[in-house]
């Protein structure tokens, strides 16, 4: 972003003005943009949200404000906004009112590194997935803080809960990233993608058997940082009430369910930066400017495939409780990601860079496993004999 | 209502450390104590001590009313008694009525009354299997119940002209014939209902994360269940078979041939929490056989026996048992000979059931006594009536 | 179980989930979208049998009081009074508290004539109490006295077809009276 920076002040609008205050102007529009950008993924992600998990229950979810329901989320932001922000007597004000902030600074500070295409990265900094794991963590000092703020048990209770899922979790995924960052030996995310091509078989998800377990292990413990099904503990409607965000209303509210499903979109793009190739296109055309918004509508696609994964999960699974979800992390997630990644270092050891033949044997499994998938949901719909509707337009 | 509880509230934790136990207030409007029931909840963190049940948020004085309008009358009431399950609680006080003035009821009307009492079952039993569902995290097979329990309700609301309180029986028989075509009706359903609870076992029952969720989570023994006067589901889910449908046979429940499922400790002890699911998934399937036999072997005849407007039995008292969704419900009423009668008591499965929780919280996770409520299928209305 | 066996059963099972609910995507959504997106009245599709609001038809309301009676929670108020001269019931006041009625339908079993009836109409929500109060007697009508024979009165006949038609549905309760 410096050379574009650099670029702008020499030769761009910014022309004349001291370097400094240039980078400012610069890295503050970008913020603008950026936010403004997760804003929009975080709202239709929540009116997408809704849609797919009321077809999942036989519904049909928000379908009145706008075409099919699609400004729904305008509407709610806009009423969530109108409300009163209610702060309780009792609670401990200015870190209640503080704390929607930390957690959304903690979330929108990853974006800095994500890369929408080729340059197109905010700061492409050498330890970017090493940034990414740093400063989402700090989200749980949000949620912490809101918890403890609060003044309620409800909500102390999901934010302790919250502090000791995000930060077990941290390990497997951390483990998981590493097993990919064997094979790249570079943390930056450029660096990660342009290790993989645009191919499947070029991905690091068929890479070998070692990185298939790892985007598992990785997706599995990025739904539980993220706060998601089905281990959504912090906010378990039926246990905690709203946890930690029980006493919380209007806009502070909002900040905290922008950081949910912006935080979905984040897991889906590092995901597709780490394990599924990221903005890499075949190179079709000569033109600059397509072959870029191609790399970004593919980096889309992708990170939004996660995405829609992450809600179908949510519309599958129960919660996990408490005590079982640090026996699945310390008990199954560490281990196996430790396992892993050591028997992928012996792997990176023998096989430098991958071998043909094993990334052909991955892509055919994982063509099984998809082929058999759609044999079982066949089967399902056989055998309920229902009444079918493709379109998703209701 | 007042508890006396005295725990200390002070005690040394692991370092020295002193902590102090957290006082908990869940409920009355908390989400997943169905209905409005409220807990005192002693817990250390996640762990509980103890949660105390507080009842009476829904206390209607339905036996009080049975007193002031007199038997015809006090029929829609018992709708309210158990509003999730309504048939049941209307088959129980026709019962009593009929066994305080000697009156038969012919048998198609028996037949009426066995298919509509199993349908309200299979409707019941979705609502708890599906808020068990739920209370887990999962809303999916909550809709997907919610669903098929709507459908059902389209069939009582034909057979019957309501959603919800049914009002169906009457001393003597049931208030309406089969409409035509309802058996049909109902067996085509029950044709595309069947494959249904297949997917959703498969969906959620056998979903590990929710196996692991209720199984081994407060187990009953079954001296336990019985001392503790659990009955239905709840005590057959520890391994005792009883139901009254097959052990006090009434109505024309000896004439069909049905299995009455007990819980067998499939996936961690008996009697915890998953089997209590089970035995309900399995009386679903059990309900749907038994529904099938009734409508397929109706026979012809009147629905109502002819009882008088103004119903005046024998002075003397009488007890009959149902089994409704909830388990054995027992019906006490006591006539003196005039149109009212003088003492109504219902004897409820939730009740029971409530009292049991406070022993069983202790030392589990908070997000287990929502298993536990769920599992034991209480439901407000009926605790407090 | 064991450590891998668990592995196993949830990899399996959360795969066998996630079928079921990817096959649920395609089905077609049950939901009814009342009251505006619905081709027919919900209304219009409910079984005759559906206790809805109550009505009265007063041309062949006797004036018998049996429903007044019927009734658990004296919602249904009626004035009926004979007229000295005449020597017919007059029905001065019919009030039916709809705020107060739990559509039990025990009121209109025992009407002889089938005037007292719930309608397919469920729509009742109103401003105030007060105004829930259906008051069916505008000005004192003279009741309803069955003939001997078929009726022949072109206006009540078909009123009290479809009176006799809702009577018929219910099976033949009570008996003697």
């Amino acid at each position: 972003m410096q050379q574009l920076a650099d670029r702008l002040i020499d030769t761009g609008f910014l022309q004349g003005l001291p370097r400094g205050l240039g980078y400012v102007i610069v890295v503050a529009l970008f913020a603008f943009l950026m936010l403004n950008f997760i804003m929009l993924v975080a709202g239709v992600t929540s009116w997408l949200e809704r849609r797919v998990w009321a077809r999942i229950q036989s519904r049909i979810g928000p379908n009145r404000v706008g075409p099919q329901g699609s400004i729904q989320w305008l509407a709610d932001g806009i009423k969530n906004i109108m409300k009163e922000d209610i702060v309780p007597s009792a609670a401990d004000a200015p870190l209640f009112r503080f704390a929607p902030y930390l957690a959304m600074m903690g979330f929108f500070g990853a974006f800095a590194v994500v890369p929408f295409g080729d340059g197109l990265i905010v700061a492409d900094i050498n330890i970017g997935v090493l940034y990414v794991s740093a400063v989402t963590a700090l989200v749980v000092v949000g949620i912490l803080m809101a918890g403890w703020s609060s003044n309620n048990k409800w909500a102390l209770l999901g934010g302790i809960r919250s502090a000791a899922q995000i930060i077990s979790y941290e390990i497997p995924a951390a483990l998981a990233v590493l097993t990919v960052v064997l094979f790249t030996g570079t943390l930056s995310m450029q660096g990660i993608i342009r290790a993989q091509g645009w191919a499947p078989w070029n991905w690091f998800l068929f890479h070998n058997p070692f990185t298939f377990v790892a985007f598992f292990l990785f997706f599995v413990s990025a739904l539980a940082e993220g706060n998601r099904t089905p281990f959504d503990l912090p906010e378990a409607e039926s246990e905690l009430v709203a946890g930690a965000f029980t006493e919380y209303s209007g806009l502070r509210s909002l900040l905290f369910f922008l950081v949910e499903w912006g935080n979905l979109y984040l897991i889906g793009a590092i995901c597709t930066t780490l394990f599924l190739g990221g903005w890499q296109v075949p190179a079709f055309t000569d033109s600059g400017l397509v072959l870029g918004l191609a790399q970004v509508l593919t980096f889309f696609l992708k990170a939004y495939f996660l995405v829609f994964v992450a809600m179908w999960v949510r519309g599958t699974l129960p919660r996990v409780r408490v005590d079982q979800l640090m026996t699945l992390c310390w008990k199954y997630l560490v281990p196996i990601a430790f396992v892993n990644m050591i028997l992928a270092a012996f792997f990176a050891a023998i096989l430098p860079n991958g071998s043909i033949f094993v990334k052909a044997g991955m892509c055919v499994f994982g063509l099984g496993l998809a082929v058999h998938f759609f044999q079982r949901v066949l089967f399902h719909l056989r055998r309920a004999k229902p009444e079918l509707h493709l379109s998703p337009i209701v | 209502m007042s508890h006396a509880i005295d725990i200390d509230l002070h005690r040394e934790g692991p370092g020295g450390l002193e902590t102090e136990e957290m006082t908990l207030n869940m409920g009355p409007q908390h989400p997943s104590t169905h209905g409005v029931l409220r807990f005192v909840v002693k817990a250390d963190g996640e762990v509980m001590r103890r949660a105390i049940p507080d009842i009476g948020y829904l206390h209607r004085s339905i036996e009080k009313i049975a007193e002031k309008v007199g038997y015809h009358g006090f029929m829609p009431y018992t709708d309210r008694v158990d509003y999730v399950s309504a048939m049941q609680c209307n088959q129980g006080w026709a019962m009593a009525c009929e066994k305080l003035a000697g009156i038969e009821v012919p048998r198609r009307g028996e037949y009426c009354r066995v298919i509509a009492s199993e349908f309200g079952r299979i409707a019941s039993h979705l609502i708890s299997v599906g808020a068990t569902g739920m209370d887990m995290g999962a809303i999916t097979p909550f809709t997907h119940a919610i669903r098929e329990r709507e459908y059902i309700n389209d069939i009582l609301e034909e057979l019957c002209g309501a959603r919800l309180t049914f009002n169906y029986m009457r001393i003597g028989g049931c208030a309406w014939d089969l409409p035509p075509g309802f058996a049909k009706r109902a067996i085509a359903y029950l044709d595309r209902f069947e494959p249904l609870i297949d997917e959703y076992d498969e969906l959620i029952s056998f979903n590990k994360i929710y196996v692991e969720r209720l199984a081994n989570v407060a187990p009953i023994t079954a001296e336990r269940a019985i001392s503790w006067n659990l009955v239905g589901p709840n005590l057959r889910g520890s391994g005792v078979r009883y139901d009254v449908r097959r052990d006090v046979p009434y109505s024309a429940y000896p004439e069909f041939e049905f299995d009455v499922p007990v819980g067998t400790g499939e996936r961690g002890t008996l009697g915890d929490c998953y089997d209590r699911y089970m035995v309900r998934m399995r009386e679903i399937r059990q309900s749907c056989r038994i529904l099938r036999q009734a409508l397929e072997g109706i026979p012809a005849g009147p629905v109502v026996a002819k009882v008088p407007r103004t119903f005046k039995p024998a002075p003397g008292a009488v007890h009959v048992r149902v089994e409704a969704s909830r388990g054995d419900m027992g019906w006490f009423a006591v006539s003196d000979g005039t149109a009212f009668p003088v003492r109504v008591h219902i004897r409820t499965g939730s009740y029971a059931a409530m009292a049991a929780i406070e022993e069983l919280s202790k030392g589990l996770m908070i997000a287990d006594l929502v298993a536990v409520i769920a599992s034991l299928d209480i439901v407000a209305p009926e605790v407090d009536r | 179980m064991g450590y891998f066996e668990n592995i196993r059963e949830s990899v399996r099972t959360i795969f066998e989930g996630m079928a079921i609910t990817a096959s649920h995507m395609v089905r077609k959504p049950y939901t009814v979208q009342y009251p505006d997106r619905i081709d027919v009245r919900v209304q219009d599709t409910l079984p005759f049998r559906y206790r809805g609001l109550l009505d009265v038809d007063l041309e062949i309301c006797t004036g018998c009081l049996a429903c007044e009676r019927a009734c658990p929670i004296d919602c249904i108020v009626i004035d009926a009074e004979k007229d000295k001269e005449t020597r017919e019931m007059v029905l001065k006041r019919f009030d039916i508290d709809l705020a107060k009625c739990m559509f039990c339908g025990l009121c209109s079993e025992p009407c002889p004539t089938g005037s007292i009836h719930h309608t397919p109409e469920f729509e009742g929500a109103d401003y105030s109490l007060e105004s829930m109060i259906r008051r069916f007697v505008k000005a004192p009508v003279v009741a309803y006295k069955p003939s001997k024979g078929p009726e022949t009165n072109p206006e009540i006949a078909p009123i009290l077809k479809r009176g006799l038609r809702y009577l018929d549905e219910f099976a033949s309760p009570g008996g003697a009276s």
